[in-house]
Formats: structure tokens, C-alpha cells, sequence
């Protein structure tokens, strides 16, 4: 492996963990909350899956920079990490949540399907692993669109209103890191203009059939990771504050 | 106006030469929102190969108390249900412990009849190898299952057999699920 290429990786890999950390960090604030308890740990469940996945793409990273996952999550400033903005953004009601996870799954569960033939090995052996439960996630949050799509004027209202929002945000998941197209071109991650292609024909389709329109104008469509919402600053001074606090803490 | 949703019981089979096993309820809309939720509240974490929900109200239980006193017919009343002439299907569950502290109501089998009384009567002749504390019968039909295929089993109950969980009685210790020291892969504690 070339040094650009393990560079390239190593950024890769962040920005794959760092979606995972903020989007699981966002809908933890649902725990106590969620609609109704079973939707209330079935939500934390989720995140805690997320968070699994983090885990390991900081422990991929780790291999090839000996980088400390706890580090890089709780002392890293909001300048330095590279999540897309979508996984930012607050919470919003129910269906602002389930159609963020939806469109963030169904990008997850076919960016997984492709990485698991992955030439490097290490990645492709997370992928195999984590696609699993993705892709019960995914049936999940697919449930919840079609219902809301389809339950009432208020609940499409709302899923309509979560749609005209997110969609610009989520194109920003297709955008290739700087650097990305030597590990493409390697086969070590997938080509995203191919997953997009998966993307856009499941999502389309479902979202007509849950009673969506499409936004004919995207709006706002993020292109940078190392580019933030203000609402980046104020998920890590919440989440990292414990961990700063005292951060030669061995047990909290 | 109630705005709860309907109650549905979970049934979870550990393994596939196991009986299907009650393990609680949950509320959902319909059949499929309550296995997805069935799968997050009762299969996180110890294995599961299948799971069942039945609505609550589809459910017909009588007590071994119930059945001594001959309260079978005021039961039977209290439900809005007219029955079909014409035979059907119906899963036989039994309760015949008490021992353990969550309520195991097995599967024992089907019967065939055309009243959920009727069924109880075939059931307490058919499954006789040990005594019920309690008999619960559901119209086949109104048993909603998990989709069988090993691509389902693997998304939705296979991951569970990797995780560490948190003991409820010693909050501080991670333990992994029993199957793992079985197989001799050990403790993941950190």
C-alpha cells in the first residue's frame, strides 16, 4: 500500500466512523423519549449498532495509524471530524428521525453489500459482518416510512416536510472524500457513483410508494466534509464534555 | 377515542428443535411493526432462530383454576366471536411450569376444530405428557411469523449471538451470551 493510498484509507475510514458517532449521538437523544417504548429501544438499539460500526472503522483505522478510537470521538474539535452534515442536523420529530435513518441505512446497507468484495481484506471482513444488521435496520425504517407515508394527512405532511429538508443533505453521502478515487480505483472501497445508482432507484421507488413527492428542487446539497452546520459544535460539546472533563479517568 | 395500539404476544423459538415460547408483548400497528418490534425488545441479545406474534385479543387462555371451576362457557361470552362452522386451525400453547420467573407458555402443536372451547377440549385430550397450569389456543391464521429464509435469520437474530450484554444483577460485568462458553470462545470482558 502506497502512503497516499494508506492516507486516503485512513481518511475514509474517519469519515465512515464519524457519520456513525454523530448520527448514533443524535438519536440517542431520543432515549426516554421515543413515541412509544418498544420504538424506544428498538431507536437505542439502532444506535447502538451504529456505534458498533464506529467501532470498528476506528479499529481499522487504528491498525494502519495506531490511532486511539477514544481520541479520535471525545478530543477531537468539530474542525477535525468529517461526518456529512445530514447526520448533524437535530433531531426534528419522529419522521424527520425515521426518514433521516431510513435514507442513511439504505446508503449503509448497499455501500456494505459492495465493500464486503473489498481488496482489503480487513474492511471486507467488517462489512460481512456489519451488513447484518443494517439490513434489519433497514427493514425497520422502511416500515416506518411507508406508515407515516401512508397513515395520515398529518403523518405524510410531516414525512413530506423531512423529505424537502433532507433530500439535498443526503446527496452529500455520494460525494467522494479527497483522495478517494486511488482507493476506487484499487477496488478497496466501492465506486460511490455505482451505490448511488442502488440509492436513488430504492429510495425513489419506496418513497412514491409510501405517497412522497420527490423534491423537484434539492436545495442545499453539501460537497465538503471538512465543512460543518453550527449544530456539529453543540452534539460534541454535549457528548464529549464527560470525557474532557477528566480525561484521565480510567472508569466513569 | 384510544389511541394505544393493539397488544400483540411474542413467541421466541431459541433453536429449531425448540417450541416456539412466550416471552411478553408488545404494541404495534399491525403484524409486521409488531415482529420488528418483537425483534428489538426480546431478541437483542440471546440467540432466537423464529419468532410468532398473535393479537392479544386473538388469544383464548383458560387457567387449570378456570377449567376446574367449569368457567369455560362465561369466558367464552365475554369475547365478541362467532365462530365458523366449518373446521379450522389452531396453535396449541401450555404453561406447565412455574418455576421459571418469566411466564413460559410453550407450543405443544395444532388442532383442528371449529370453537377456541372446542380446541381446549382436543388439546387436553391430545397433549397429555404433562399437566397444564394453563392452555392457550389462536386461530392459525391470526399467527404471524418471521419470513423463514436463512437471509432473515441471519439479519435479524444472527448478530445477537456476538454481543456482550451488561448482567442485570452485576451492572458492572459484561458477559456474552452462554452459547459462546458452550462452544468454548470465552468471555468477552472489556
Amino acid at each position: 500500500m502506497t502512503s497516499a493510498v494508506k492516507e486516503a484509507l485512513i481518511a475514509k475510514l474517519t469519515a465512515l466512523a464519524d457519520d456513525e458517532v454523530i448520527l448514533a449521538h443524535r438519536n440517542s437523544e431520543w432515549t426516554g423519549h421515543g413515541p412509544i417504548l418498544e420504538e424506544d429501544i428498538a431507536l437505542a438499539n439502532i444506535v447502538q449498532d451504529e456505534l458498533g460500526h464506529a467501532t470498528l472503522w476506528f479499529g481499522l483505522r487504528q491498525q494502519l495509524d495506531g490511532s486511539d478510537p477514544d481520541r479520535l470521538a471525545f478530543f477531537r474539535d468539530a474542525n477535525e471530524y468529517r461526518c456529512c452534515e445530514l447526520v448533524e442536523l437535530p433531531k426534528g420529530d419522529w419522521a424527520f428521525t425515521m426518514l433521516r435513518q431510513y435514507l442513511f441505512d439504505l446508503y449503509e446497507a448497499l455501500w456494505l453489500e459492495a465493500a464486503r468484495h473489498s481488496s482489503y481484506p480487513p474492511l471486507a471482513d467488517a462489512a460481512q459482518k456489519i451488513i447484518r444488521e443494517e439490513r434489519f435496520h433497514l427493514q425497520h425504517t422502511q416500515a416506518w416510512v411507508e406508515r407515516l407515508g401512508q397513515g395520515t394527512e398529518e403523518s405524510n405532511r410531516r414525512l413530506q416536510q423531512a423529505l424537502d429538508m433532507q433530500w439535498g443533505y443526503a446527496q452529500q453521502l455520494f460525494v467522494p472524500i479527497p483522495g478517494e478515487e486511488l482507493l476506487a480505483a484499487e477496488g478497496i472501497v466501492p465506486d460511490l457513483a455505482r451505490v448511488k445508482e442502488g440509492w436513488l432507484e430504492h429510495s425513489t421507488r419506496h418513497l412514491q410508494n409510501a405517497g412522497l413527492k420527490l423534491p423537484i428542487n434539492p436545495g442545499y446539497q453539501p460537497t465538503s466534509r471538512a465543512y460543518h452546520t453550527e449544530h456539529l459544535w453543540s452534539i460534541l460539546a454535549e457528548m464529549q464534555s464527560t470525557a474532557r472533563w477528566d480525561a484521565e479517568a480510567k472508569v466513569w | 377515542m384510544d389511541t394505544q395500539w393493539p397488544r400483540w404476544e411474542v413467541f421466541k423459538q431459541d433453536t429449531p428443535h425448540k417450541p416456539h415460547q412466550a416471552v411478553g408483548s408488545v404494541h404495534a400497528a399491525d403484524p409486521e411493526h409488531a415482529l420488528l418490534t418483537a425483534r428489538n425488545v426480546f431478541a437483542r441479545r440471546p440467540q432466537a432462530v423464529s419468532m410468532w406474534v398473535a393479537r392479544a385479543e386473538d388469544i383464548y387462555a383458560w387457567t387449570k383454576e378456570e377449567i376446574a371451576q367449569s368457567q369455560l362457557l362465561r369466558a367464552e361470552h365475554d369475547r365478541a366471536y362467532s365462530p365458523p362452522s366449518s373446521p379450522r386451525k389452531y396453535l396449541v400453547f401450555r404453561k406447565t411450569s412455574h418455576k421459571r420467573s418469566m411466564t413460559f407458555v410453550d407450543h405443544v402443536g395444532e388442532v383442528e376444530a371449529r370453537t377456541p372451547e372446542e380446541a381446549l377440549a382436543q388439546a387436553q385430550t391430545t397433549f397429555t405428557d404433562a399437566e397444564a397450569l394453563a392452555w392457550w389456543v389462536v386461530p392459525a391464521d391470526k399467527v404471524y411469523q418471521t419470513d423463514p429464509s436463512p437471509d432473515t435469520i441471519e439479519s435479524w437474530f444472527a448478530p445477537a449471538k456476538d454481543k456482550t450484554y451488561k448482567q442485570q444483577q452485576f451492572y458492572a460485568t459484561v458477559g456474552s451470551h452462554i452459547s459462546k462458553h458452550k462452544l468454548g470462545r470465552g468471555v468477552e470482558d472489556d
